[in-house]
């Protein structure tokens, strides 16, 4: 049975498959690209063929070749670094994306959950405390989860939470830790720990050490792989709650281990980069103009996009200048008018 | 085969919405909820979808109980199509229809090619062609709700449940959902349970011969049950919708068809 269809002139490109082809390559790719780049860029240059060898001695034990400052340079300082900054930025895209689907919300970022303002009420309250440099990624990951469950709870009525009260939930909670951020800010030492406080909310991945890199490696992973294995599941549940049940998924607890796995990125990547904006809320809308919102694609695509921006970001953010300029000045002032430009450039067809 | 004990229903325990309602949906037959607005008509629908948990009574599909069916199992015995559907992310049309073999795939995965064939063919099948990649956030009132109710096809249950499913189309685009719910019920064999306020589209399924019941809700009861032409009477649409209605039999282009019009509201 067909009817004649009232538009036939229905458009259908027929380079579709071509084109998704070359942009997964192009996704898969271009990380690595950045990856390699950032080893070699930096106030003291290092050729692409010296990184190849020096990370082939790392991975041998070897030492041949490079000089042993190259060597220290790029195991020590800039490899934990790049991929640190590939990890925070893959992280924070996917739970951006995993989130706006969730909320059914394109103006949704991965921190909707209160799970950034939770992680820097954690990192300041470290530094007001204990002035520690271990505990702060440690108190930064547990407030941010602590956060991310109390406003769970706060949205939570009748055993249900409905997509609207977790978002009050949300913003409710993320400004009462706000407060708490400002009252720590308001007691802490002027000389010393206000400073420490200020630079750790305006986000950098210059302290990244290698044991901060195997502490936030675990949740970041666990959570990415969440969110890769349950990312059909978010084109679902964007239907709505109705919706969703009736094609056949058990709502509540697909939800809820969403929410779980977002979580754990995020306040994995939160914990050692410090509060970076922007990558959550504008790399999925990237990500839409290059592979449409099916989440089966979308999901990599933020993760991939993500490190690229990250990496890129923090190329610039140590090497622009003498000092450091922490990330989330950069990423925003990066960003933003490279978003207008996509803007204009789609026409914001794509969502 | 759908059966209803005895279902109340309230958002609050003391005030019940619809009370000890009974029925049974036979298979291969159109049932129509029809009624008022408020009279519980979408809420005896939610409980039919299992998002309502019934204060009391049961509802049983094919001799189980709705609650004791998972998520999964659910979908694949009953079908929905929303009344209204809020457009958020501009989805391929097809990204929409093969959500609907959501329960048939195994794991948490996407539904692989197979399942995409079985999405483009429920499009085929209800006339949109060619529709696979358009956005589905572009398309009219009318065609979304056919592409609802292909997604509702694809998930291949027996009984498919549509509220309202004409609400806000044109006439051509409510010609062409009665022609698809024919040839559900008439080729396809399948269970329908439709909420409609177009009471016209009873005499439109019973003249195409398609086994027709209706059921006329009014502030929570059933107060008929039957043949559209015994329960869609002007004494009927008098008492419940406090109106002055009158029917009649068209003749035109060989369609032998009653129909009823309403007149004015009774002051």
């Amino acid at each position: 049975m067909s009817w004649e269809s009232s538009s036939s002139d229905v458009k259908k490109p027929k380079c579709h498959r071509k084109k998704k082809t070359l942009v997964t390559i192009i996704l898969i790719l271009l990380p690595l690209f950045f990856f390699f780049g950032t080893l070699c860029i930096g106030r003291y240059y290092v050729s692409l063929n010296d990184v190849l060898t020096t990370l082939w001695q790392g991975l041998t034990g070897t030492r041949r070749g490079v000089s042993a400052e190259t060597a220290t340079v790029i195991l020590q300082i800039r490899f934990p670094r790049a991929f640190q900054g590939a990890m925070v930025g893959a992280a924070l895209g996917a739970s951006g994306a995993a989130f706006q689907s969730l909320f059914r919300n394109p103006l949704v970022s991965s921190g909707i959950l209160g799970v950034s303002a939770g992680a820097g009420f954690g990192a300041a309250l470290a530094i007001v405390l204990f002035n520690s440099i271990f505990l702060t990624p440690l108190f930064a990951f547990c407030f941010g989860i602590l956060a991310v469950i109390l406003s769970y709870f706060a949205g939570k009525i009748d055993n249900t939470s409905t997509t609207i009260t977790l978002v009050l939930g949300g913003t409710i909670i993320q400004s009462i830790f706000s407060a708490l951020i400002s009252l720590l800010k308001y007691l802490a030492d002027t000389a010393t720990q206000l400073p420490a406080i200020t630079f750790w909310l305006m986000g950098s991945l210059a302290s990244t050490k290698t044991a901060d890199v195997f502490l936030a490696l675990f949740p970041m992973a666990l959570g990415m792989a969440g969110m890769l294995i349950l990312r059909y599941r978010l084109n679902v549940l964007s239907m709505g709650d109705r919706e969703a049940r009736t094609l056949g998924i058990n709502v509540p607890a697909n939800k809820a281990a969403i929410i779980a796995f977002a979580t754990l990125a995020t306040a994995g990547a939160v914990c050692v980069s410090g509060i970076v904006g922007w990558i959550g809320l504008i790399i999925p809308h990237v990500g839409r103009m290059l592979v449409g919102n099916d989440n089966k694609w979308l999901v990599p695509a933020s993760m991939s996009l993500g490190a690229c921006f990250v990496i890129f970001c923090d190329t610039l953010c140590r090497s622009l200048t003498g000092g450091e300029i922490p990330l989330g000045i950069v990423t925003a002032l990066i960003g933003g008018p490279f978003f207008i430009y996509l803007l204009k450039k789609t026409k914001g067809r794509s969502w | 085969m759908l059966r209803l004990n005895n279902l109340s229903f309230g958002y609050t325990p003391k005030r019940l919405i619809f009370e000890n309602i009974s029925f049974v949906v036979q298979p291969g037959e159109v049932f129509c909820v029809i009624g008022p607005n408020g009279c519980g008509k979408t809420t005896l629908i939610d409980s039919i979808l299992g998002i309502n948990q019934p204060q009391q009574g049961t509802i049983e599909v094919g001799g189980t109980r709705l609650t004791q069916l998972k998520p999964r199992e659910f979908a694949q015995n009953i079908a929905y199509v929303p009344q209204s559907h809020t457009k958020t992310f501009p989805y391929t049309v097809l990204d929409i229809v093969v959500m609907g073999r959501t329960a048939a795939t195994r794991g948490f995965g996407a539904p692989d090619s197979n399942q995409r064939q079985r999405a483009r063919e429920s499009l085929d099948q209800v006339g949109l062609k060619g529709f696979e990649e358009r956005l589905y956030t572009e398309l009219s009132g009318g065609e979304l709700q056919l592409v609802l109710i292909a997604r509702a096809l694809t998930q291949d249950a027996r009984i498919m449940v549509l509220d309202e499913p004409t609400a806000h189309l044109d006439f051509r685009h409510e010609l062409m959902v009665m022609e698809i719910i024919t040839w559900l019920v008439k080729e396809r064999g399948l269970t329908i349970i439709m909420a409609t306020h177009f009471l016209n589209q009873a005499f439109y399924l019973e003249n195409a011969s398609v086994p027709t019941r209706v059921a006329l809700m009014n502030e929570g009861r059933i107060e008929a049950i039957g043949p559209p032409s015994t329960v869609i009477t002007s004494d009927n649409l008098k008492d419940v919708f406090k109106i002055i209605a009158t029917t009649g039999t068209t003749d035109e282009a060989g369609i032998h068809r009653k129909f009823i019009v309403p007149l004015k509201n009774i002051r």
